[in-house]
Order: structure tokens, then sequence, then C-alpha cells
């Protein structure tokens, strides 16, 4: 059972050569975060990376995927409360 | 969001959470309509090992290239064009007959996006995090990639700030290729060092 698991899946579907996400969860996970980075925290890529780095440190062998959005949960829970919602968007920046 | 009409599977817990945190951001003013469509486009037509292979195959080609990209990754890969997340501060390692590379991110999954894409799975599991540092040598040759014990094999953690690339040796027999078809020899698993071409 060792090596296998972690040799590249050759059968599995690909873009550009690299593997696409095995669900379609997984890809919106992964565009949740970028939301969050890029929307509410000015392209800074570090406070998310400090939670999915506890998220796998909590519990290593959970499937990545799972870290990732329990992760984006807490980043998201640090968020200061929205200002009244509204059609123009949030604003914050940075 | 089920292909099966007929019997709709339930939403698993964590596509409930995930269904859960789109509504939120939704609501926050965070997540625009079409976003995540637009960010997976993003990455799958402007990042990936395509664009990594183009790099080593113009340090290939080119020694004045190759010299530069060593020093100054980052910029040297914005030659070409390649750069954005995950991008910002590269650093190339390079592979000789007598060092093997390889790259790990210990921690979480941190990958150089704009030349690689995305990890691959193993890439993010927690086998190959910690045995790469742990028993380099014995993983490489799991994976298909067994190194004369002659070889040093460098193991490059990536940290918050540092995204490590792989230079691949140029495969022998390649001298009347173009760059063109030197890149088509790269693959990603030799970028980030599990293979050599």
């Amino acid at each position: 059972m060792s090596a296998a698991g972690y040799l590249p899946d050759l059968d599995l579907p690909r873009r550009n050569g690299e593997l696409a996400f095995d669900a379609p969860w997984q890809s919106r996970a992964f565009g949740l975060a970028t939301a969050v980075i890029e929307h509410a925290f000015g392209g800074d890529r570090e406070p998310f990376r400090r939670q999915l780095i506890a998220a796998i440190a909590a519990e290593p062998g959970r499937p990545y995927w799972e870290s990732w959005t329990i992760a984006l949960e807490a980043l998201v829970r640090t968020l200061p409360e929205p200002p009244i919602a509204s059609s123009e968007g949030t604003g914050v920046q940075g | 969001m089920s292909d099966d009409a007929h019997h709709p599977a339930p939403l698993s817990p964590i596509e409930l959470r995930v269904a859960a945190l789109e509504e939120l951001l939704t609501e926050q003013g965070l997540l625009p309509d079409g976003f995540i469509d637009e960010v997976n486009r993003r990455f799958e037509s402007q990042t990936g090992p395509m664009n990594g292979a183009k790099v080593v195959a113009r340090a290939w080609v080119d020694a004045e290239y190759r010299a530069r990209l060593l020093a100054e990754g980052t910029a040297a890969i914005a030659e070409l064009g390649f750069g954005g997340p995950e991008g910002h501060h590269m650093v190339v390692v390079e592979n000789t007959d007598a060092v093997h590379n390889v790259i790990v991110c210990t921690l979480c999954s941190c990958y150089p996006w704009p030349v690689l894409g995305l990890p691959p799975s193993w890439y993010k599991d927690a086998p190959y995090r910690a045995r790469m540092v742990r028993e380099p040598r014995a993983l490489l040759a799991e994976m298909g990639c067994p190194l004369p014990d002659d070889v040093e094999i460098r193991v490059w953690d990536s940290s918050a700030e540092v995204r490590y690339l792989v230079l691949p040796q140029r495969p022998p027999a390649t001298d009347g290729m173009t760059e063109a078809e030197l890149a088509a020899l790269v693959t990603r698993d030799s970028m980030i060092g599990v293979s050599r071409l």
C-alpha cells in the first residue's frame, strides 16, 4: 500500500498536465478561499496559510480539502462583522 | 448539484459546510457572482507545469538566462511572463550529477503555482510531507526515482516566504532539439524533484 499512494495517478483527468480537483466541492472551497484572500485580506495569503497549517496539524490524517474548508471557516470567523450589507460590496481591503 | 437527476445524492457534511460558507460570503459581499468559476478558469489557463517547462527549457538553451534564473528566480521567471500568487519569492535549485533537489511543504501545501499549477494530491498528504524530510532517499526510490548513494539529496521545505522550483538536468542526446521540443520533455514531477528526466 505504500508507494502507490504517492504516485501520480496517470489515469485521472488532468488539465494543463495537472490533476484536477477530485470533486466539485473542492474547487468551490478553493475559489471561496481565493475570494476571502482577495476581497477581505487584500491578497495577503498568510492569514489563511496560518489557519491551514493549524487545521492540518490538528488532525494530520484528515483529507486535505476538509482541512482546507475548516481553515477557511476559522479565517472567516476572524473577519469583522460586515457593515450593513450593500450592493456596493464591503470595500474591505488589507 | 447531482449528476443524477433521478436520485439526487444528499449533500455530504463537508459539502454542506462549503455551501454554508458560500452563502455566508455571498451575504457579506465577498463573493461576486461567478467568482469561483472565474478563479478556476484563471488557474487552469494561466498556471501549470507547462509554464515551468518553458522556464526549464529556456535555461537549458540559454546559459545567461540560466544564470539569471539561479540568481534571481522570481525576476527570471517573470521574463517569460509568469508570476502571481504563490510565486512572489521563487528560488530555483539546480540538479547536477552530484546533487538532486526535491521540494516539499512540511506544514501545509505551499507550492509554486505560477510555474507548476496546483499541487497533486500526494504532495499535500501527510506521508509525503513527513517522509520526504525524514527519509528522502527511500521515499524517492518508492516513487520511482532511485538515486545512487553518492548523489546528495537536498530537500527544500517551502516557507511562508519562499517557493522552490527544481531545475532538472537536461536529458542526454537532446543536442539537436529546439527549445519547444525540450519543453515538451519536462515533466511536473521532475520540477518537484520526484523524478529525473
